[in-house]
């Protein structure tokens, strides 16, 4: 999934790299002189966004700014507690024998804003046509497991033979069924996301042809709706108001009005002049300040990203291939002190490659490997033969706002291990990716994962299952592969967590990358709302929020 | 006159077509693959970046693409962007925004860089003059990133917080013309020093004229010995000044729209460089090179009204 926020664009599916971060550029940016006056309704509780980098459309969506306000306008089939695990919100039940064909019911009552109910028809032609490979939605890969995909997809220079899904039937109104390519768990925890929200009948000009002006007014199914279409790369304001007609009740306040900016700084002194509400990210140089300026109002919790230090353990160099130098570098990175001064508390040291975000993560579960022990990581470096090894590379891309921590580790490594580092910034983070996939990387470099959906499987196959869609590392093994399927094929989450965790040893012991670094969620919220809370996307829960 | 207007305005053929082909060559120079951009870090799927490649002709020599640009901008389509909106929807409002802080901007530099200009001239050597020129030393040296936070911070944020004055808004264009005169004092900060200084000295120079004696001598009021002789004649480099420095300022918005959120072509050009969006950032350059031509025509006509020995044919 894509983050943008407040100026920045992060990154990726599946993916890796958060980061372009910082920067700016939050896509074509903002309003214009005919907004003047027009702020939207007078008592609107006031979002801080990025400009969406593409129309208000549920598939077409994998940044945060678009999906904080879609989040508003519709509701998913299933939602996500404080603990972050799934709870049914459309959906009535969501059941499968084995894990393979899911059953999903929904409830009564939940009608469009145009005044449709929602029903299952809604679900599979949303779905429909978001993995619909001619549609170009960025949200097509969520799709990825469900049966008939790669008919779909069938690659470059192939022709679709179908444009359906052949995994999704639907039985009534009030029920469909999914058919996934293989057995999946955790299927539940996927669908709360933006990708995955259904479309109304009005949605469509045709079957499978979205309405050309739906994405500057769109209809969902959630607590509020969309008060004055809205034009991309014009209008500085999203204005909707409270869907009286919610069928789960109406949201205390009446309106709310996202605010489009390309500077976070600035959205944040708006903050603190009462001209804006909530931000749910701030700039980093202010974190020290907002601690004590909004006390109870500033908001610290962990979100989904985590940074790593990778190496290519089979075709890389000497020391990448070792897995006991692996581990000295490991030990002679001081976590603590990177995350407090160089990313200003913005990051926490990580010490699993489960983030504390799903079920499953433990706390320490790197052991000693993640320990910062400068004396013992040079017993392990030596006596590994890592002197003799050459300089140590470390990659990064040159666009992220990388370099502080890179040189950070870098120094790090000198000093306690006393090897040369040669850090290798890279105009674009592809560049590095290009050349693992052609094995033409040697060295280390920096990597980066943001979760799709909330599930631990989710942090593991991907990365490191064999020909999973983001191994870089070149990391295999059979066992771990048979861990994560057993972990899938369990009746529920919950049981499949044991397996799930003893393949997360397997990749600890192991050590392709290095844990370094959680990402967390820093934001704020003035003295005119309470009850503010942030979910594991990183979007705000605007149904429950009060004034106050 | 109409004459030396159209030579004038056929001179600016070659100018903007010089002009667009270097920017043109220069933003597809810049390392990076546009359309790999559209995916930050992720790879872009290559069906979609084979299609886009296709239709934006990227994979023509730059020549030909140059070509198609120019075909497309005679007929008055700026493009699209790669992200699928046509270009001149991003103008939208844009200019205007622009041209409203440029135009505040301008006048506060008329005003008060003209008004201290004058003050310091006629108190010459005086502690008024010297503190006159201590300021201008002071503007000059604070950039604009620091006068813009600072003056956001204090007037914007603290002043409603511990006044309860909300006068100046802190970000935005919502509140009409008050949104501009923080954001205008702050792109015209340097350049207030500069014309203070012109005005000065061009006006001390035009004082010890030997016509200027001459109107003293024979009794003139000082008011219109110094508005109708001195200050008329003193206004040439003036209003060259003045008129380039609209050019400057449209394009040298950059941080000040950023800092204070104004939805304009500055802001615009910086996030169109970082997401590589070209098409948006030649269009924006074309449109300025046409202001700044504009601006020195009018600069131009100007002069034979400030000074009637000067006559086009």
């Amino acid at each position: 999934m894509r983050v943008t926020k407040g100026a920045q664009i992060v990154a990726g599916t599946a993916l890796l790299a958060l980061a372009v971060a910082a920067c700016g550029g939050g896509g074509e940016s903002s309003g214009t002189g005919s907004t003047a006056g027009a702020g939207g309704a007078a008592g609107a509780v006031r979002v801080e966004i990025a400009e969406p980098q593409h129309d208000l459309i549920p598939g077409n969506t994998t940044e945060t700014s678009g999906a904080e306000v879609l989040n508003a306008l519709f509701v998913g089939l299933v939602d996500y507690d404080a603990e972050k695990k799934p709870y049914n919100r459309v959906a009535e039940s969501i059941e499968s024998p084995d894990a393979t064909t899911w059953t999903i019911k929904l409830k009564d009552g939940y009608k469009w804003h145009n005044g449709e109910p929602v029903v299952a028809q809604n679900f599979v032609d949303s779905w429909n046509y978001t993995a619909n490979g001619a549609n170009a939605q960025e949200g097509n890969y969520f799709f990825g497991s469900v049966k008939g995909y790669d008919e779909m997809n069938p690659g470059e220079g192939k022709t679709p033979t179908a444009t359906t899904l052949a995994g999704l039937k639907v039985v009534d109104d009030k029920t469909f069924t999914v058919e996934l390519k293989n057995p999946f768990s955790g299927f539940p925890t996927m669908l709360g996301y933006t990708a995955f929200y259904g479309l109304p009948k009005a949605a469509f000009e045709s079957e499978g042809k979205l309405k050309a002006d739906f994405g500057g007014n769109p209809v969902g199914n959630g607590p509020f709706k969309i008060s004055k279409p809205w034009k991309r790369g014009t209008d500085q304001t999203i204005s909707t108001v409270r869907n009286e007609e919610f069928m789960e009740g109406k949201a205390k306040i009446e309106a709310v009005d996202f605010k489009i900016y390309t500077d976070l700084n600035t959205a944040y002194n708006d903050l603190r002049a009462g001209n804006l509400d909530i931000m749910d990210q701030l700039p980093a140089e202010q974190i020290a300040s907002a601690k004590q300026e909004f006390g109870e109002r500033y908001i610290e919790q962990p979100s989904s990203g985590i940074g790593y230090i990778g190496f290519p353990i089979k075709s890389g160099a000497d020391y990448a291939k070792n897995k006991d130098i692996r581990k000295a570098v490991s030990m002679a990175i001081d976590r603590k002190t990177i995350t407090e001064t160089v990313f200003s508390g913005t990051r926490v040291p990580a010490d699993d490659f489960i983030s504390p975000v799903v079920p499953g993560y433990r706390q320490g579960a790197c052991g000693e490997t993640c320990n910062y022990d400068p004396a013992k990581a040079k017993e392990l470096f030596t006596s590994a033969g890592g002197p003799s090894m050459g300089a140590i590379e470390l990659g990064y891309n040159a666009d992220g706002g990388h370099k502080e921590w890179i040189e950070a580790v870098a120094n790090n490594l000198r000093t306690n291990l006393g090897v040369e580092v040669t850090p290798k910034p890279v105009e674009k983070f592809a560049t590095i990716l290009d050349d693992l996939g052609a094995k033409k990387w040697q060295g280390a470099f920096r990597m980066a994962w943001i979760m799709d959906y909330p599930s631990p499987e989710n942090y593991l196959r991907p990365q490191f299952g064999t020909g999973g869609s983001s191994n870089y590392s070149g990391f295999e093994s059979k066992e771990f592969d048979d861990l994560v399927t057993q972990g899938d094929a369990a009746k529920t989450l919950d049981e499949g967590l044991p397996f799930y965790q003893k393949a997360d040893d397997l990749v600890l012991e192991e050590l392709p990358y290095i844990p370094v670094y959680f990402y967390q969620t820093n934001g704020a919220y003035s003295a005119n709302v309470k009850n503010v809370k942030i979910d594991p996307f990183e979007r705000i829960d605007l149904f429950n929020v009060e004034k106050a | 006159m109409g004459r030396f207007v159209i030579r004038r305005l056929l001179q600016a053929i070659p100018v903007l077509l010089g002009t667009t082909f270097l920017i043109f060559a220069i933003v597809y120079a810049l390392p990076g693959d546009p359309i790999q951009a559209l995916a930050g870090e992720r790879r872009v799927d290559p069906i979609l970046a084979a299609t886009l490649r296709e239709q934006f002709h990227l994979n023509d020599p730059l020549i030909v693409r140059y070509g198609y640009y120019l075909r497309d901008i005679v007929s008055g389509n700026f493009g699209t962007t790669f992200r699928g909106l046509p270009v001149s929807t991003i103008f939208e409002g844009k200019f205007a925004v622009t041209l409203k802080l440029a135009t505040t901007a301008l006048l506060f530099e008329a005003v008060i860089g003209i008004g201290l200009g004058l003050w310091a001239a006629l108190r010459r050597g005086r502690w008024e003059d010297k503190a006159i020129l201590a300021f201008t030393l002071l503007l000059v040296s604070i950039p604009t990133l620091v006068s813009g936070f600072v003056l956001q911070l204090v007037l914007g944020v603290q002043l409603k917080t511990s006044l309860g004055i909300a006068f100046f808004p802190v970000a935005g264009v919502q509140d009409g013309i008050r949104s501009y005169l923080l954001p205008g004092f702050v792109l015209a900060t340097v350049s207030i020093a500069y014309l203070t200084r012109l005005t000065r000295t061009s006006l001390m120079e035009t004082l010890r004229a030997d016509y200027v004696r001459t109107a003293v001598a024979k009794g003139m009021p000082r008011s219109r010995v110094l508005g109708r002789h001195a200050l008329r004649n003193s206004l040439i480099p003036l209003v060259t000044y003045l008129g380039a420095d609209l050019g400057a300022l449209m394009g040298g918005a950059v941080i000040t729209e950023t800092i204070f959120n104004l939805p304009g072509i500055g802001q615009q050009l910086f996030t169109s460089v970082y997401l590589r969006e070209n098409p948006v950032v030649v269009g924006i350059v074309t449109v300025l090179v046409l202001i700044y031509i504009v601006a020195n025509l009018v600069v131009d006509l100007l002069y034979a009204v400030l000074d009637p020995r000067i006559r086009y044919e």
